[in-house]
């Protein structure tokens, strides 16, 4: 019960998106199209929910003061690891789709590898340590935000799409409209903070 | 009437191209087929329309059908004055006080609202739109009674541009205007929204034990306590039987100016869904949803919150105003039929999510409506998908 209401809240209370304004360069950059997006959010949860619980173990037997496998304390190299992680992670991704999908390759882009430094997946690990969470908690705490993370992404994806029916003013185009709507669609979201499970 | 006409035929040449006024000619031609048919036909080629039917006539359907709704209003209004304050009154009394408060908000939220539509149609040379004509009402009435006139206005013009104008305009908002201005407020200005500002009291002193509370607040604080909130509800001391459910049906409680009547609401439903405006799917899904959704709360029943009866849900607050004219306003909601059925029981099932798990705010509905807002384009996306998808498959047996 724990856990599921732990899910719940990672999704819609703590947005990484309109909770903590993370990983905003690639929500804005890659929703221009739904499909994208669904592509761009899937590898966002997997990367995620990889990432997020093997930080945990390193963080928990090499890293933390105290660790049973390290007699040192390491947590000055947290940073390095967990980004080390990450990174390695994106790679396999990118490989992946490469080889399964080369047309969500292409229009992907750049934005794939630079997954790599997407805030919403280091902040991820980093929020996992500063709980306290354990390693049940700290994967689904990590699908939970990669599942919220895909769920703003892509709607914002399909109001853009409608958006080009718009008549939006030409120094609002592209970018600017995309800020304002991010706000808009923030102020909708606020219907979840405050709700504690 | 003939001398109108001419007027404008006059008048026209200034206004047309090379004219003095050309840069005023959308706001000369908003009026004119404001008062007159616009003489346009359908050209021979290309699509053919059957009714007559133009965005204005569209639009004044809607604001014609909130007329009960702010008739009561401006009732209620002097009603709840003269029970807070505990004095005999007549109906004309009533309605007095409910008109001195009433209309300076219509009025500010129109002319505020007008304006600013007139001057950016002006500036960007586009034909100024009729869904103001909507918004302009919806404002006023989702506003507490006691709502400070320039804050009406900041949030009209607030909601009006960055709300609409941005995206082009009416047709193209991604978000229910008049909701946008409702939730600029609660959150730039909570203290004037919320807690007990729904009584006009002027300067009366109130009666004893005479408490703000609307329905939502006393359920919320009543279960928070561990008390029975239907008990909370029928032991109101400052009143009998203020909130009995009779009352909360008919509307005889304090709330927003226009919101509280569940009764003037079904009527202002049947008017849209008779003449065809406003869609009977998300009306009739947007209460199942509530309705399902406090039903299975019901059976859970973990707080007292949870245990008011699924039907005590459908009339406080303001769930029957926001089904009924914000969320079938057609630009915001899903466009694809089906996707209107999964979209207001959305709105209904969060709508009572946000009442019973959300302390921080005692009612759902304008949320709700918001946040499906923001997904109703990803619904359409979805069943656009399925539909093209099953008559793919039916096309190649």
């Amino acid at each position: 019960m724990n856990l599921i209401s732990l899910g719940i809240e990672s999704i819609f209370v703590k947005n990484m998106i309109f909770a903590y304004f993370l990983g905003m360069c690639s929500f804005l950059a890659v929703s221009k199209k739904v499909s994208t997006a669904i592509g761009l959010g899937a590898a966002v949860i997997f990367v995620l929910t990889i990432t997020t619980p093997i930080n945990w173990l390193i963080q928990e037997y090499i890293l933390k003061e105290g660790a049973s496998l390290v007699a040192v304390d390491l947590t000055f190299l947290q940073y390095i690891m967990f980004i080390a992680i990450i990174a390695a992670m994106v790679q396999l991704v990118e490989m992946v789709i490469e080889k399964v999908s080369p047309a969500l390759y292409g229009s992907l882009g750049i934005f794939l590898p630079l997954i790599a430094v997407n805030c919403s997946i280091l902040g991820g690990s980093l929020f996992m340590v500063q709980r306290d969470y354990t390693l049940a908690e700290a994967s689904v705490f990590g699908f939970g935000s990669g599942t919220g993370f895909a769920l703003a992404i892509i709607a914002l994806a399909a109001i853009r799409e409608k958006l080009r029916y718009s008549n939006v003013p030409n120094g609002l185009k592209g970018l600017g409209i995309t800020m304002l709507i991010t706000g808009l669609m923030g102020i909708a979201f606020k219907s979840f903070i405050g709700i504690a499970l | 009437m003939k001398f109108v006409r001419t007027f404008l035929d006059k008048k026209k040449p200034l206004f047309e191209k090379g004219g003095k006024y050309e840069r005023f000619y959308y706001l000369f031609e908003a009026h004119e087929t404001l008062l007159y048919a616009p003489k346009l036909t359908t050209p021979n080629k290309g699509a053919q329309i059957r009714d007559a039917i133009d965005l204005k006539r569209f639009m004044i359907t809607v604001v014609i059908s909130m007329i009960p709704c702010l008739l009561f209003g401006i009732w209620n209004t002097g009603h709840q004055h003269f029970l807070a304050t505990g004095q005999e009154a007549e109906l004309l009394d009533k309605l007095l006080i409910g008109l001195q408060t009433v209309l300076p908000i219509v009025i500010v939220s129109y002319a505020v609202g007008l304006s600013t539509e007139f001057t950016i149609a002006t500036i960007r040379q586009h034909p100024i739109n009729e869904g103001f004509l909507v918004t302009g009402m919806l404002i006023p009435l989702v506003m507490p009674a006691t709502i400070p006139l320039w804050q009406v206005a900041v949030a009209t013009i607030f909601a009006v541009v960055i709300g609409k104008e941005v995206f082009g305009g009416t047709g193209m908002n991604v978000l229910n205007v008049a909701l946008t201005a409702r939730a600029f407020l609660y959150f730039a200005y909570p203290s004037q929204i919320s807690g007990e500002v729904w009584t006009y009291l002027g300067d009366l002193e109130v009666v004893q034990g005479y408490s703000g509370a609307t329905p939502l607040g006393v359920i919320a604080s009543a279960s928070s306590s561990g008390q029975s909130a239907v008990h909370a509800l029928s032991s109101i001391s400052w009143q009998q039987d203020l909130y009995s459910f009779s009352n909360m049906f008919f509307g005889f409680i304090p709330g927003s100016i226009g919101e509280t009547s569940v009764l003037m609401a079904l009527i202002g439903a049947a008017i849209l869904i008779f003449t065809g405006v406003g869609s009977w799917k998300i009306i009739v899904s947007v209460f199942s949803g509530a309705y399902i959704t406090a039903y299975l709360f019901n059976l859970i029943g973990a707080n007292e919150y949870m245990l008011l009866p699924a039907h005590y849900h459908l009339v406080i607050g303001g769930l029957a105003f926001g089904a009924v004219y914000m969320a079938t306003d057609p630009v915001t909601a899903a466009q694809t039929e089906k996707g209107k059925w999964i979209y207001g029981f959305l709105i209904g099932a969060l709508t009572i999510l946000i009442r019973v798990f959300n302390p921080a705010y005692p009612e759902g509905i304008m949320l709700a409506i918001l946040l499906m807002n923001v997904f109703a384009p990803l619904i359409d996306y979805f069943i656009v998908g399925a539909n093209k998808k099953r008559r793919l498959k039916r096309a190649t047996v």
